[in-house]
């Protein structure tokens, strides 16, 4: 118990996550034959790559009590902005397809910023007009063109396949890398740096962050902007992962965003939550999406509702085991301070 | 007296028509303001139906209008409702529609009938054919599933083996009608080595598509190809594949676009894939609407039409559904190393 003891309820919802994790294996590799192998490995990471960048975007602006339903349409439209660029202009530098997507999400996001910290519109609703605002962007500037595979660069291709390190059939691929890398500095942000804190308290009282003079729209501007950003990266990874881009690319993924957010633990009301929470919530629900295709006994129709009610499962025994948890800290220390 | 009528009838037939066949061929610069509807806007086949009908539009000299409306990607079903009643209060005289929304689309199509606007389906049909006058279909159902049965057969050879089929949803009428077909195919004796593991469905989203795709490798270890009657489902999977480097296990083939696939063509992933012209589907459909709308045909059972480059045509019952009448376009075009090239630009 004094492992328990020494964690931070924060902590405690990681490890939870972890727990479930290694329980939809233990299940799915008792059911599918050959469940556990470095495919699984591989693809499960290549694909909560994508996820797992776009939720910690997400997580930031949750942190402050808002939500941005945009991330799916910036995700498209920086895709394909990024990829017509590059059909036309196929000698560009890596490095700077890499910029103008983080660069072109940075503006989308600053524009929700704005409109939610200034303006004062409720995220909800700015972010539900600037999904079909975006959207509709895409489709004007697509032309009705697709973003074709053929007229793309070679590196770009050869991107989701290419391997940083591998250990027999066990690769790390790069974009990998790029999602670990984007996780921990994210993580190390929100713990150590001030910014990081000052998000945490905004979002878990708001009056009390105003009179302590924190410039609260400032940083509710900022939490957007770095979305829009890791929506922009997140786009440049799709465009590199699916190479025909077309315009209903990334519809969904600001939903399937805010699951992995949820399940990850970060609180929907802000104030709680983490960088790392946030990717295994990705990791938990694209594990339990490409263990559940693969299971032949259930049926099409019923996978989708088996996943909803495993991601209302998880998210209800952890918060329950949460509470527990709390409860027994506050109790502990409740018993243990006086002595000190 | 019945021989004098048969006689009068004939020569009256050979008279208007010209030659022997009763057919009617359109009379240009005959005004009539036109919609073409997709299912939604920027999508490649679309625009590509558009530059069809664009094309019949400027060689029939009609003086009218023909727009290209859709609604956006994530409002396809209340946007197509919406054009299609706007388009009848405009008083507009004839609108094609690829039908997104299923039946719910009838009471504005027959709203549509009653102003005596000219309304004709193509790609997607209205499903209980309500207030739709003529469906132009791109191919047969049944000829998809022979199609298909004869590409699995030449990728996998005379020793076949297994094969999945990647689909879009559950629920899409016109790939389930194919993938029935394809069933129905496979039980003659030459495709008796082809062997059908599993059907599982991409929704067209790439991102869904590309994982059952690799699912499907990790399920069946013997999978030899996989089938996808969707151009979104076709692409995905053969980006999976190569991704992976699973190209030399397990190849890809269905319905697929030139441009998407040429080079998964050209490296051997998708040997061969089908499809037919969208442009040609375009063209063929403003003819048929033209027609209609500026009364040289009426739209029954029997008549026959000539569209332009593309030939005679004939209206005739809907033998894949209860109710309402099609027009025929076919055939296939299967692509493989020798003209995907040539296609894709």
């Amino acid at each position: 118990m004094n492992v328990i003891q020494g964690l931070r309820p924060e902590k405690l919802r990681e490890l939870v996550l972890l727990i479930l994790i290694a329980l939809v294996l233990i299940v799915f590799s008792s059911v599918i034959e050959n469940y556990l192998n470095a495919r699984l490995f591989n693809r499960v990471s290549a694909s909560v790559a994508l996820m797992a960048v776009l939720a910690i975007g997400q997580t930031m602006v949750v942190l402050t009590r808002n939500i941005d339903l945009s991330v799916g349409s910036i995700v498209g439209f920086t895709a394909y902005f990024v990829g017509h660029q590059l059909s036309q202009y196929g000698d560009m530098h890596p490095m700077l397809a890499i910029f103008l997507a983080v660069g072109v999400g940075t503006l989308m996001g600053g524009i929700n910023g704005i409109l939610v910290a200034y303006c004062r519109i409720p995220s909800i609703i700015v972010t539900l007009g600037t999904m079909a605002l975006y959207r509709t962007l895409l489709v004007e500037y697509s032309d009705a063109k697709t973003v074709l595979t053929v007229n793309l660069p070679r590196w770009l291709l050869d991107l989701p396949s290419l391997n940083l390190i591998s250990f027999d059939r066990l690769h790390l691929r790069v974009l990998v890398v790029g999602m670990i890398v984007v996780v921990i500095l994210f993580q190390i942000v929100l713990k150590y740096t001030s910014f990081g804190r000052k998000l945490y308290a905004i979002g878990s009282n708001p009056e009390a962050a105003k009179m302590a003079g924190f410039a609260n729209q400032r940083m509710v501007l900022t939490a957007f902007l770095l979305c829009g950003a890791l929506a922009g990266l997140t786009g440049f990874m799709f465009l590199a992962r699916f190479g025909n881009i077309t315009v209903v690319a990334g519809i969904g993924f600001e939903l399937k965003s805010v699951a992995a957010v949820v399940v990850g633990g970060v609180n929907i009301f802000g104030g709680s939550g983490s960088a790392f929470g946030a990717f295994l919530g990705a990791v938990l629900i694209d594990l339990l999406e490409n263990s559940l295709i693969r299971w032949l006994q259930i049926s099409e129709f019923w996978r989708d509702a088996l996943l909803g009610l495993l991601i209302l499962i998880s998210v209800a025994t952890d918060s329950v085991i949460m509470k527990r948890f709390q409860l027994y800290w506050a109790r502990k220390q409740a018993r243990s301070s006086p002595e000190t | 007296m019945m021989k004098k009528f048969l006689a009068v009838a004939t020569a009256a037939m050979m008279v208007s028509s010209g030659i022997l066949m009763a057919h009617t061929v359109a009379k240009k610069g005959m005004k009539a303001d036109l919609v073409l509807m997709p299912k939604f806007l920027g999508i490649l086949v679309f625009d590509q139906a558009n530059q069809g009908a664009q094309e019949a539009h400027k060689e029939l000299q009609n003086p009218g209008k023909l727009e290209f409306l859709g609604p956006t990607p994530e409002n396809s079903v209340a946007g197509q409702i919406e054009i299609l009643t706007t388009a009848t209060t405009q008083g507009q005289d004839g609108i094609m529609i690829s039908n997104n929304a299923g039946d719910q689309l009838a009471p504005a199509a027959k709203s549509a009938r009653n102003k005596g606007m000219t309304v004709v389906t193509w790609d997607s049909p209205i499903p209980s054919a309500e207030g739709e006058q003529l469906f132009i279909a791109q191919v047969d159902f049944n000829e998809t599933g022979t199609v298909m049965a004869d590409m699995a057969m030449n990728i996998m050879g005379n020793a076949g083996g297994d094969f999945a089929v990647l689909s879009a949803s559950p629920d899409a009428a016109n790939q389930n009608a194919w993938i029935a077909a394809m069933k129905e195919a496979l039980k003659a004796p030459k495709y008796s080595s082809l062997n059908l593991v599993d059907v599982v469905y991409g929704d067209d989203q790439s991102e869904k598509s590309y994982n059952q795709a690799l699912a499907l490798v990790d399920k069946y270890p013997n999978l030899k190809l996989i089938m996808a009657p969707t151009t979104v489902g076709i692409a995905a999977a053969a980006k999976a594949m190569q991704d992976e480097g699973l190209c030399d296990q397990v190849k890809t083939s269905g319905l697929g676009l030139p441009a998407e696939m040429v080079s998964y063509t050209m490296n051997d992933c998708a040997p061969e894939f089908a499809l037919w012209s969208f442009v040609d589907l375009g063209y063929l459909s403003y003819y048929a609407t033209y027609l209609i709308a500026t009364g040289q045909m009426e739209g029954i059972p029997g008549e026959t039409f000539k569209a332009g480059r593309m030939g005679y045509y004939n209206v005739e019952k809907d033998p894949t559904r209860a109710e309402g009448l099609r027009v025929l376009m076919g055939p296939f075009t299967v692509y493989d190393k020798s003209n995907v090239e040539a296609a894709s630009n």
